[in-house]
């Protein structure tokens, strides 16, 4: 009688010691996210300060020991033509990226999910999926040697004599902001199907045999039975995309841009980037990503509060 | 059932613009491919489209023997490798207790790490980070940052969510621990997802380039995308204002498509083989 109350005793300690196990599991995941984004973020006292690199030994010395300016970086953030220009470009390229692209990848699954042999849907998933896996580096490469001052593009039209002198592609400001569409959709179009695919697949096949007994052709049953299948989906990945518009594609125009186009193609984080670490006006940098961080959230909230209220599910 | 004539129309015009998509994402592979396979007249000459003009293999010659590419190639696999599996290791071990209903402070903690997907302190405060701890020319500072992404523990989290708790309770009856459970049910059980999202930490190691060039200085240590892309610089300005490099320029250009078609092959060698995975993966850690 004794032992057995012993080991339920025993068994229930070891049931606690095992139940707060749990918690070490979390630790090094809470290491590194301590360490490398709530730590930074605290790093953004930087904006509010006269920062000097050089005021101590180490960074963090140095942003002890600068002087407070209060909101001076972001007056001169205000100020400055290539910041407004900047931001301007972010939300204009951003918003292009939404007229044009956001449709694609819609029309794409439709088409895919239509495609009965299956060597074939296999096939072309395969193709228009792979160059999500590339990185804007090796993408930029290849539309250089497309559309380069020597690439295809430009020898076929000089052959065809419709041009004398090479199409910059890449160096000319009203062409700029078209090839970052056309090689954004050409990078991302097929991976950003999946989801509408997975949408479609999910359709009651019973709905589409009901409509074709009634007649309806395929034009008809996209109108009437897929589209508004998977209105919610769309809507909800519209909304999400929104909120990401100040998310212009850093990779992208880093990778593809010169100073010829700074004009239409440089946006906040590119900026960043050049000023904070090239020009090292470090103050001015963390403004600026301060800037963009803040508004970008506020954007993805209200995503989020919006999708949670007509659909009650949210990104997290 | 019959298909319309209409019907019959849609479905070949369905394939013809699939296949011309198709096409267009295969078509500036072959030319790179070819590019890289010509020689330097036959390049500069405008000759090369789709198909080598004049075949010399130099340019691959050329890139053997860089000496650059291949410490690029060995930083680039170390991190991919290295970087993956620890990844792999955190997000699993953050997203098991956070997928468990009785997990006191589930909410709370989930919280910390969707905080940090939302907002950031940007580059400056994360650059100066790096210097801070010493990391500078060190390849830790290309792993470490990027180890744990709140979105991809997200997918495995919802996951293992899905995952029959009578499972857990029948183990638990056993004794099991924890540990145990989360050993051998748990990941076992989630093959896919995980080969899913260990499929994109690889890509994203792999494709790094950025911290290559924030953080690291010497070349035996650059990664292979920061060296590619020093590859890139130059090449965009309008042909007039390049004239007196024009011929310096293209002798790069077979070498540059080479070096970019090496580095690519593992990917395009590894992908089709993957993408069975993922797909599903990808389905089923977005479902609740």
């Amino acid at each position: 009688m004794n032992s057995t109350i012993e080991t339920k005793k025993k068994k229930k300690l070891w049931e606690h010691i095992d139940y707060y196990s749990l918690y070490f599991f979390l630790v090094p995941g809470l290491i590194l996210i301590i360490i490398f984004n709530y730590v930074p973020m605290a790093g953004i006292v930087i904006a509010f300060k006269n920062f000097n690199i050089f005021a101590g030994r180490t960074p963090i010395e140095s942003i002890i020991k600068s002087d407070w300016v209060g909101f001076a970086n972001f007056r001169r953030l205000f100020n400055n033509a290539n910041f407004l220009r900047a931001f301007r470009n972010t939300i204009v390229i951003s918003t292009y990226k939404i007229v044009f692209l956001f449709p694609v990848p819609i029309i794409l699954a439709i088409m895919i999910t239509d495609i009965k042999a299956k060597w074939y849907r296999k096939s072309i998933q395969t193709i228009l999926y792979l160059p999500h896996f590339l990185s804007w580096v090796v993408v930029t490469a290849l539309f250089l040697q497309i559309l380069g001052p020597y690439g295809v593009i430009n020898n076929w039209l000089k052959r065809l004599e419709l041009i004398d002198k090479a199409i910059p592609f890449f160096g000319n400001n009203d062409i700029f902001r078209g090839l970052l569409v056309v090689s954004a959709g050409w990078k991302e179009t097929g991976w950003n199907a999946i989801i509408y695919i997975a949408a479609i697949t999910g359709i009651n096949p019973q709905l589409y045999e009901a409509a074709k007994m009634d007649g309806a052709n395929k034009i008809q049953q996209i109108i009437y039975i897929t589209i508004p299948s998977i209105s919610s989906t769309i809507i909800m990945l519209f909304i999400l995309r929104v909120g990401a518009l100040l998310d212009a594609g850093f990779d992208q125009i880093f990778n593809m841009y010169s100073y010829v186009v700074y004009e239409k193609g440089d946006i906040l984080s590119t900026l960043v980037y050049r000023e904070g670490i090239g020009g090292q006006d470090y103050g001015f940098g963390t403004a600026a990503g301060l800037f963009n961080s803040i508004v970008a959230l506020v954007l993805v909230l209200g995503g989020n509060w919006l999708c949670r209220k007509f659909f009650k599910k949210g990104l997290w | 059932m019959i298909e319309s004539r209409s019907d019959k129309v849609f479905s070949v015009i369905v394939y013809i613009l699939l296949s011309t998509f198709g096409l267009l994402i295969i078509l500036p592979f072959l030319n790179l491919l070819a590019t890289s396979l010509s020689d330097q007249v036959a390049v500069s000459n405008g000759m090369v489209s789709f198909w080598p003009k004049r075949f010399t293999l130099s340019a691959y010659k050329f890139v053997i023997q860089n000496k650059q590419f291949w410490n690029g190639f060995k930083t680039t696999i170390f991190i991919t490798v290295v970087g993956t599996l620890l990844s792999m290791v955190v997000t699993t071990l953050t997203a098991y207790p956070l997928s468990l209903p009785k997990f006191k402070g589930r909410k709370f903690f989930l919280i910390l790490f969707i905080i940090v997907m939302l907002f950031n302190g940007g580059l400056i405060p994360n650059y100066l980070l790096i210097n801070q701890l010493g990391l500078r020319n060190n390849r830790w500072a290309l792993i470490l940052p990027g180890l744990i992404s709140t979105y991809n523990m997200l997918l495995v989290k919802n996951y293992f969510e899905t995952l029959p708790m009578a499972l857990y309770e029948s183990a638990k009856i056993d004794g099991a621990s924890e540990f145990r459970i989360f050993v051998y049910i748990t990941l076992p059980l989630s093959l896919p997802t995980l080969a899913t999202v260990a499929l994109f930490y690889a890509v994203g190691f792999w494709n790094s380039y950025f911290s290559g060039i924030l953080y690291i200085s010497s070349p035996d240590k650059m990664p292979l995308q920061t060296y590619l892309q020093s590859l890139l610089n130059m090449s965009y300005i309008p042909a007039h204002e390049l004239s007196p490099e024009v011929a310096e320029r293209l002798s790069t250009e077979s070498i540059r498509a080479a070096s970019i078609f090496t580095a690519t092959v593992p990917i395009l060698v590894l992908y089709p083989f993957l993408q069975k995975f993922f797909v599903k993966g990808l389905v089923m850690g977005s479902e609740k």
